[in-house]
């Protein structure tokens, strides 16, 4: 099953210059504690996904809005030269294709 | 009697604390107050009225620059009906992060315009301002005794580095706005600043709970964005002691206790605490039920006093001054092969004006269509019909960045490779000239936290009658 099929959003934006934070939110209960399980959803296979170091990558359950946060360090501090997304806002893709 | 022991007779009774009303008016104003949603909050009597101006998020740019991200006309609009709601139900109105950036010209430019409107509009009422800044040599001091450190992917900071930053400035908490309200202000202006300390300032001098109060301050200051479907409108906050309620102006926003809850999350590195110059706001015991379809009460939220201040300071440092060549690709052979044509065009480019530009520049690209977003790992699974090339430049001055992307456009045009047949041009332009000079580049050079002895001579408030 995609990652993509059960969550109703996949978001994400800085907090902050240097740190890049990723939200998922589930249709319900079931989907969240599936993706908990996932482990494509483990900080390694996101710190791979996203050409990080898995000590760069913090995976945080949120069960008020079961949904799960992902929180790592930007390569660049935003808006530096080269910077590709001064926002953080499109920093996603990779999430869409992951099975869980 | 002061506006703030006005409110004071007003919510502190022998009964007890009376529900206090908070109207955030606007989470970025400057981009326009959606009229009915704040028309309908004015006609509920809040307290007083909040705006958030500003953030980090839209980058060094204006930090650096001190140029407002909104428009003069605009943000003077909003201003404008912000002072004259408040003003119409005499209650106090409080903004934070003045000018987008929070520093001196920022806040003298929002001030500037603030006194323009209260003249046209015949409007009297004590305006206090803060300032932000932090002193250079107050920041080397800490450096020096080791109370400076990152916040997050940056690099310990250097004396060098404040040195070298146009504008630098902290976010003030509560406390400075407290002062502000305590020297009479009706209205207050405030520098860079934390957004809750616009909402929750009012609420802990009165004698709120601290962690109700921070974690309502912290819902509000986005304004309906809490609610779904989320929007700009205002939003109005009543704090009972230990819970508060949140209630959308906007009929159609509903604010949910999934959709308040979620926006917990938002622009947040954790969802559960929310670290303020005077202490920690932890939501982890929070919990967010319906009233009804439209409204949600929200109680638990707890404050923990710092034993220590702390302030996140920020600055920002020109880099150089960019140009950008903007054109556009249909040609499937030159779109597979972009990734090496664009170092093989810099490589010739560079020759090229080896005389005639002498300082050093950098030149980045963006391929839209293909990695122009993301650094993906490797190239897309099929590549696309077309796409849009973006040639960046930072350079000394603006003509050696204008005179690099000239060049550029052109060999980038002409390059011939390895199977072209695409042989009168391999770029689209949109317009020309399709080099554009794109103003002074900054880079954030301080995002850290410096932990300090005490807040009120960093955040100085100055007192005028108008």
């Amino acid at each position: 099953m995609k990652l993509l099929d059960i969550a109703r959003v996949i978001r994400s934006k800085n907090a902050g210059p240097t740190t890049l934070t990723l939200d998922l939110m589930f249709n319900d209960a079931a989907g969240y504690q599936r993706a908990l399980a996932a482990p494509s959803l483990e900080p390694a296979a996101i710190a791979e996904l996203y050409g990080l170091a898995p000590r760069q990558v913090e995976v945080i359950p949120y069960p008020p809005a079961i949904a799960i946060k992902i929180v790592m360090d930007r390569k660049l501090v935003a808006g530096d030269p080269g910077d590709r997304d001064v926002y953080g806002a499109q920093q996603h893709g990779p999430l869409l294709g992951i099975e869980i | 009697m002061n506006a703030i022991q006005k409110l004071k007779s007003e919510v502190v009774t022998p009964a007890g604390l009376q529900p206090l009303r908070v109207l955030a008016v606007s989470g970025q104003l400057g981009y326009g107050i959606p009229d009915a949603a704040f028309i309908a909050g004015l006609s509920r009597k809040p307290h007083f009225l909040g705006a958030d101006m500003g953030s980090i998020d839209p980058g060094p740019y204006y930090l650096g620059s001190g140029n407002l991200a909104t428009s003069d006309a605009m943000t003077r609009d909003d201003l404008s009906k912000a002072l004259r709601g408040a003003r119409s139900i005499g209650v106090p109105f409080l903004l934070g992060t003045a000018g987008s950036a929070g520093a001196a010209p920022h806040l003298d430019k929002t001030l500037a315009m603030v006194r323009d409107i209260a003249r046209a509009e015949g409007l009297h009422f004590r305006l206090a301002s803060i300032r932000a800044d932090m002193p250079r040599d107050l920041i080397k001091h800490a450096i020096r005794a080791g109370k400076v450190r990152p916040l997050g992917a940056i690099p310990a900071l250097t004396e060098h580095e404040v040195d070298a930053a146009t504008h630098l400035v902290g976010q003030m908490g509560i406390e400075a706005f407290q002062r502000a309200l305590t020297a009479g202000a009706d209205v207050v202006i405030a520098g860079r600043a934390c957004d809750t300390a616009v909402f929750a300032a009012i609420p802990a001098m009165l004698g709120y709970p601290v962690g109700p109060a921070m974690h309502m301050a912290k819902i509000s200051e986005c304004c309906s964005l809490c609610t779904t479907p989320g929007g700009r409108d205002a939003l109005l906050g009543t704090l009972d002691g230990d819970s508060f309620t949140i209630d959308s102006m906007n009929p159609l926003r509903h604010a949910t206790p999934m959709s308040v809850a979620a926006h917990s999350l938002y622009e947040q590195g954790d969802p559960y605490r929310v670290i303020e110059p005077e202490g920690v706001l932890n939501t982890e015991a929070a919990r967010y039920e319906a009233v009804d379809e439209h409204r949600c009460r929200i109680a638990g939220a707890r404050w923990e006093p710092a034993t220590r201040f702390t302030v996140k300071i920020e600055g920002a440092t020109r880099v150089g001054e960019r140009a950008v060549l903007l054109a556009g690709c249909a040609d499937p052979k030159a779109i597979a092969a972009m990734r090496e044509i664009l170092p093989a065009v810099e490589k010739t480019v560079r020759e090229l004006v080896s005389e005639s530009v002498r300082s050093p520049f950098a030149l980045y690209y963006r391929v839209y269509g293909i990695d122009g977003v993301f650094e993906w790992q490797g190239p897309p699974p099929a590549m696309p019909r077309e796409v849009f090339v973006m040639v960046e430049c930072i350079a000394a001055s603006a003509e050696d960045a204008k005179s690099v992307a000239t060049v550029f456009k052109q060999y980038l045009l002409h390059h011939g490779f390895p199977g072209r047949i695409s042989t009168g041009g391999n770029l689209a332009f949109p317009f020309t000239p399709p080099e554009v000079v794109a103003g002074t580049a900054y880079r954030f050079s301080v995002y850290h936290v410096m932990e300090v002895n005490a807040l009120e001579p960093l955040f100085p408030v100055t007192i005028e009658d108008i």
